[in-house]
């Protein structure tokens, strides 16, 4: 049931981001805080990279924010 | 990330630049201009960190990373990482502790009479092997080339060597923007595939320890895709929604894990391999906010991951960052929660006297229902004006990471009150310089 609330919150909150796209997000001269290097969403972070290969190594679930995997023989 | 190049290639381009302006005709106005934009982005940037991990009582790894990265001018961009483990310690072999003492051949052994390496566990301890030693070596790269004005495609590759495990994994993705670059919707996919060649070869999944029965090499292979979608909030706000899928077939064990077979009063009988499914999947679903203000920002994530072992899982993580000094410096909490159940072969151990199938059995730890909680801080640095680049930083952080058995069945008889489910808790201290 926990489970079930927990993937529906998450289909709800996507559809919602998706659905309201159009009346959300700023002009291009509003990027200021965006820009910055701690708000980059995608970047590669070393510490991520680390962070992400000791959860591997430890637990059974890995992956999420890119690819899972780790190319390691650990686990 | 833009970059400054050295003050010699810039002059000389510079120099170059304006002879060509002086005696260049209006038209090849345009040529100059796309020389000094290429000028300004053709430097490396360097991402580095050495990192010490010590489990309490178990294994400890050294780590070094270096991350290479280049934006050209045209907007492609070029990444290329390089890490090294070297690991070595105690790892546990999935026995369960004993009123008596236990004795195990090094995984290289054809029998227990003639193991070059036996090790034997005292009463009341967790089996593990003390001479477990590991070297690894990866490379990775990832290239990301714009189709047009709004989409982008990302081709990647890693390969990971071991003494015995060798994979290699391609991955691809497009992405494209919309409504203003406030939308981002991404689609990739990923194949790895890994050969293992266990030190002594391949035990036969669910076979009598003592009876050696192992092959060569095994395979496994690894399919994956990823659905992203990130939005711009507001001017402080942004979010990601992922959900991926993957698949995974082959040789699944772990080819160094066994489970201690328990008679009615609680001695140990024996033991046999593990034996896992030759199939798993799984399924996940990824969220994560950021918020920025002018002094700080915080980065929510939360996942949800489900597989058909039935392996749930709930990860939450909060890491916030502190900017000091007209942001020379930073400070970094991070906190971690994850919780996870246990796969339906989970057993601590097999009971002889109940006549447990063995079809599908695992000790391993990781298989079983746990909570973890990580603990961590950093402290960054920037050197911007030392030098002269921009994304420059020293930094240096420090975790500490327990987990702590969930659904803790007791042993019969002479197991009771020994410590069948340890915690594991472990430190991370990491040293990093960007240039």
């Amino acid at each position: 049931m926990k489970r079930g609330l927990a993937a529906m919150a998450a289909i709800v909150c996507g559809a919602a981001v998706l659905s309201g796209c159009s009346s959300l997000g700023v002009k291009p001269w509003q990027r200021d805080v965006l820009s910055r290097q701690d708000m980059l969403l995608n970047a590669k972070s070393i510490d991520d990279a680390i962070d992400d290969h000791v959860y591997f190594s430890k637990e059974a679930s890995s992956g999420g924010r890119s690819f899972a995997g780790g190319g390691c023989g650990c686990n | 990330m833009q970059l400054k190049p050295d003050a010699a290639s810039v002059r000389r381009r510079l120099i170059a630049a304006s002879c060509t302006l002086l005696t260049a005709s209006a038209a090849r106005g345009q040529e100059i201009s796309k020389l000094l934009t290429e000028v300004e982005n053709t430097d490396w940037h360097l991402d580095s960190a050495l990192a010490y991990y010590h489990e309490d009582g178990r294994v400890m790894a050294i780590e070094p990373l270096v991350n290479l990265s280049r934006e050209y001018s045209d907007g492609e961009t070029l990444g290329l990482n390089f890490t090294f483990d070297s690991l070595s310690g105690s790892s546990p072999n999935g026995a369960l502790p004993s009123r008596a003492a236990q004795t195990f051949a090094g995984p290289s052994a054809k029998s227990l009479s003639s193991a070059r390496r036996l090790y034997t566990t005292d009463p009341g301890q967790l089996p593990a092997d003390p001479h477990y030693s590991d070297q690894r070596v990866a490379l990775g790269a990832d290239w990301q080339l714009p189709l047009d004005r709004l989409t982008r495609a990302n081709l990647g590759g890693k390969l990971s060597y071991e003494d015995d495990f060798l994979s290699a994994s391609l991955n691809a993705s497009i992405e494209r923007d919309f409504n203003q670059k406030n939308t981002t919707l991404s689609f990739g996919v990923n194949d790895e595939n890994d050969l293992l060649h266990p030190i002594g070869g391949a035990p036969l999944p669910g076979s009598d320890y003592l009876l050696f029965e192992k092959s060569g090499h095994k395979s496994k292979n690894g399919v994956g895709a990823l659905l992203g979608a990130t939005q711009v909030m507001n001017r402080r706000w942004l979010t990601e929604l992922n959900l991926s899928v993957d698949r995974f077939t082959g040789y699944l064990n772990d080819p160094y894990k066994i489970i201690s077979v328990i008679d009615g009063s609680g001695a140990t009988n024996g033991y046999v391999y593990e034996s896992r499914p030759d199939e798993r999947s799984r399924r996940s679903a990824y969220l994560e906010n950021r918020v920025g203000w002018d002094q700080a920002s915080a980065a929510l994530s939360l996942r949800y991951m489900t597989d058909d072992w039935g392996v749930h899982s709930e990860t939450a993580q909060l890491r916030t960052r502190l900017w000091f000094g007209h942001k020379s410096h930073y400070l970094e909490p991070t906190l971690r929660w994850y919780r996870q159940t246990a796969a339906e072969f989970y057993r601590p151990w097999i009971s002889s006297s109940a006549g447990q199938s063995t079809s599908y059995a695992s000790s391993d730890a990781r298989l079983g229902a746990f909570r973890a909680l990580t603990y961590g801080i950093k402290y960054g640095m920037q050197l911007d004006q030392r030098t002269g680049r921009t994304g420059s930083e020293f930094s240096i952080r420090a975790e500490y990471y327990q987990q702590t058995a969930d659904s803790r069945v007791g042993g019969p008889g002479a197991l009771q009150g020994l410590d069948l489910y340890p915690a594991l808790k472990a430190v991370l201290v990491q040293l990093g310089f960007s240039y």
